[in-house]
């Protein structure tokens, strides 16, 4: 066989297998969503299928595979049938680039499926193509609520993608690269990024919210304003595709959070006394955080409540836009002034200007609460005045 | 060598379902594959940043941006009936006989302005870094006036959406963002070209 087969096969395997193991993520993170949720809100959940409801995921795969495939008078059919498609397929192919290990770790393959230089910015490219699913999901289906829906997210993962890529620019200033594994490398030396990011990681996160429509950016599909919203026409598998989406995109956004502020696919450096060697073991320490990151979506989901759309915005384009750009100005600053200090300088700078937020966050409150008080300021007004 | 061809018969195949789609939302996802097909080229020319840039600013964002507006104004009713620019297939005939004149010129008295191998060395594996060294210091100048023109054309669309009055009761500012609330748009607006044809 030769090398360059042996390659592509290789490489099509681990693509199969971790589309494979992502979907598999997908069943049970329902489940356990389900179950988490019902916890916290004092309830049981479902427990009847199968032990502890263990045979759910397979119970609900197998009914939105069987279920009939409504499709719409209206729709618009090519496009009413690709948008799924697209959707979960960026989703998928984002994932590949992550390194869940170093290099010839994985039965002395590499554990990844592609290993670009542009790592970060390839996965952005691909999450920012997934917007394309929802939105033309929404136009296609032919109806009102979902291409409310649809308008929604794009306006709203378009906002938000400008605040993510600033939010991290700070970070790729200080490493001196876009790819995941020099990220990786460089927190194994000089200790993890959100030590010294961690203003950056906050707007990350909270961008990471918006992009996977998630509580409380869960505006594109609000039930109680808009049915379903985009998903609204669709039914049986197709949903359930874009439900998968949704959490794949969940999964990858987890994996991206790990990789960039947390260490990556690296463990504590101080477990190798203990069983030499753990710190660099593949995949374990990636799904660890990845789990973290999924438990934080969940009870994010949980605790808050929907914002308004108009707050959404104005959070995203007034809070999160103009801080990623101070904290990018910041981490140049130091790294054209204050290079030598050493990088806690950056740590305090960074948690300052984050402590610093949270303080004056009654304040800055105003900047996306502003139409709220002025329509009751307005409506105070007319009652003084005698109106209606 | 292979994906080079295929990716530009793919490019051509996208900017001609641009020009040829009658439903508006159709020919800006032609535009979608076009532009998509151009940042493979890219890749396949080990420029990997400007791919990726490629897709995340023109696919991404520009191209959304076209498609909601095309939504929101209820342009992707099918176009039938005469053109309202007169002349306007002569004329677009006569621009496309230049357009293909300058190309033949250009592809055949085309030299290398570098060496091959040159050209690769100098992109130094396509990252960000060559890019932003050639953009901040060579195109410095080009480069800063795009900044202050977006930046007029960003300061006249704030100018031109700004309303002077403030808001009636009740309506919500939608934060620059209008939601289709005119009454033809919620008719038939919203469905797509079979259903009325």
């Amino acid at each position: 066989m030769p090398d360059w087969l042996a390659q592509l096969l290789v490489t099509l395997l681990k693509a199969v297998l971790v589309a494979l193991a992502l979907l598999t993520t997908f069943a049970y993170m329902t489940l356990i969503e389900r179950r988490l949720l019902a916890r916290m809100q004092i309830r049981i959940g479902p427990n009847r299928v199968g032990p502890m409801g263990l045979l759910q995921p397979l119970a609900d795969a197998i009914k939105s595979i069987f279920k009939e495939d409504l499709s719409v008078t209206l729709a618009d059919k090519l496009v009413y049938t690709l948008a799924p498609i697209v959707a979960i397929g960026m989703a998928l192919t984002a994932f590949g680039g992550i390194p869940a290990g170093p290099p010839r770790s994985l039965f002395g393959a590499d554990p990844w499926v592609y290993n670009l230089d542009a790592g970060i910015l390839v996965l952005l490219a691909l999450t920012s193509m997934g917007v394309y699913g929802i939105f033309l999901g929404g136009w296609a289906s032919g109806s009102k609520y979902p291409i409310l829906g649809g308008l929604r997210s794009s306006a709203q993962m378009i906002s938000y993608e400008l605040g993510m890529g600033l939010s991290i620019l700070g970070l790729l200033m200080l490493v001196g690269s876009t790819s995941f594994r020099a990220i990786v490398e460089w927190q194994a030396l000089n200790g993890w990024l959100i030590l010294f990011q961690v203003l950056g990681f906050a707007l990350f996160l909270v961008s990471s919210f918006a992009e996977t429509n998630r509580t409380p950016f869960d505006l594109p599909e609000a039930e109680q304003e808009l049915v379903a919203g985009y998903l609204t026409e669709y039914s049986a598998i197709k949903w359930a595709l874009f439900q998968m989406a949704e959490y794949v995109n969940m999964i990858t956004a987890s994996a991206v959070m790990s990789t960039l502020f947390f260490g990556g696919y690296r463990g504590p450096v101080f477990l190798d006394a203990l069983i030499p060697g753990i710190s660099g073991w593949p995949i374990v320490w990636l799904v660890v955080k990845i789990a973290f990151f999924l438990f934080l979506f969940i009870w994010v989901r949980a605790t808050l409540p929907r914002l308004r759309y108009d707050q959404l915005m104005r959070f995203g384009w007034k809070l999160v836009l103009p801080v990623a750009l101070l904290n990018t100005l910041m981490t140049a600053a130091y790294l054209a002034f204050a290079r030598g200090t050493g990088l806690w300088l950056l740590g305090l700078l960074s948690l300052g200007g984050l402590l610093l937020l949270f303080v004056l966050s009654d304040r800055v409150r105003g900047l996306w609460n502003t139409p709220t008080q002025r329509r009751d300021r307005e409506a105070a007004a007319v009652r003084t005045s005698g109106g209606d | 060598m292979i994906a080079f061809i295929l990716l530009g018969a793919l490019t051509l195949v996208g900017a001609v379902i641009t020009v040829a789609a009658r439903n508006a939302v159709h020919a800006a996802l032609g535009l979608v594959g076009t532009l998509l097909s151009v940042a493979g080229l890219f890749a396949s020319l080990s420029a990997s940043f400007l791919a990726a840039t490629q897709v995340i600013v023109y696919a991404g964002a520009i191209m959304v941006l076209f498609l909601f507006v095309i939504m929101l104004l209820n342009a992707n009713a099918p176009v039938r009936g005469r053109d309202p620019v007169p002349f306007v297939r002569e004329l677009a005939g006569i621009g496309g006989v230049v357009l293909a004149g300058a190309f033949a010129v250009l592809a055949f008295t085309y030299k290398d302005p570098r060496p091959l191998a040159e050209g690769v060395a100098a992109t130094r594996g396509g990252g960000a870094g060559p890019v932003g060294e050639v953009l901040l210091t060579r195109f410095l100048l080009p480069f800063e006036a795009v900044s202050i023109l977006l930046l007029v054309a960003i300061v006249g669309a704030v100018a031109l959406v700004n309303r002077p009055a403030p808001q009636p009761d009740g309506v919500a500012d939608t934060g620059g963002l209008t939601l289709p609330t005119s009454p033809d748009l919620q008719s038939e607006a919203l469905l797509p070209e079979k259903v009325r044809a």
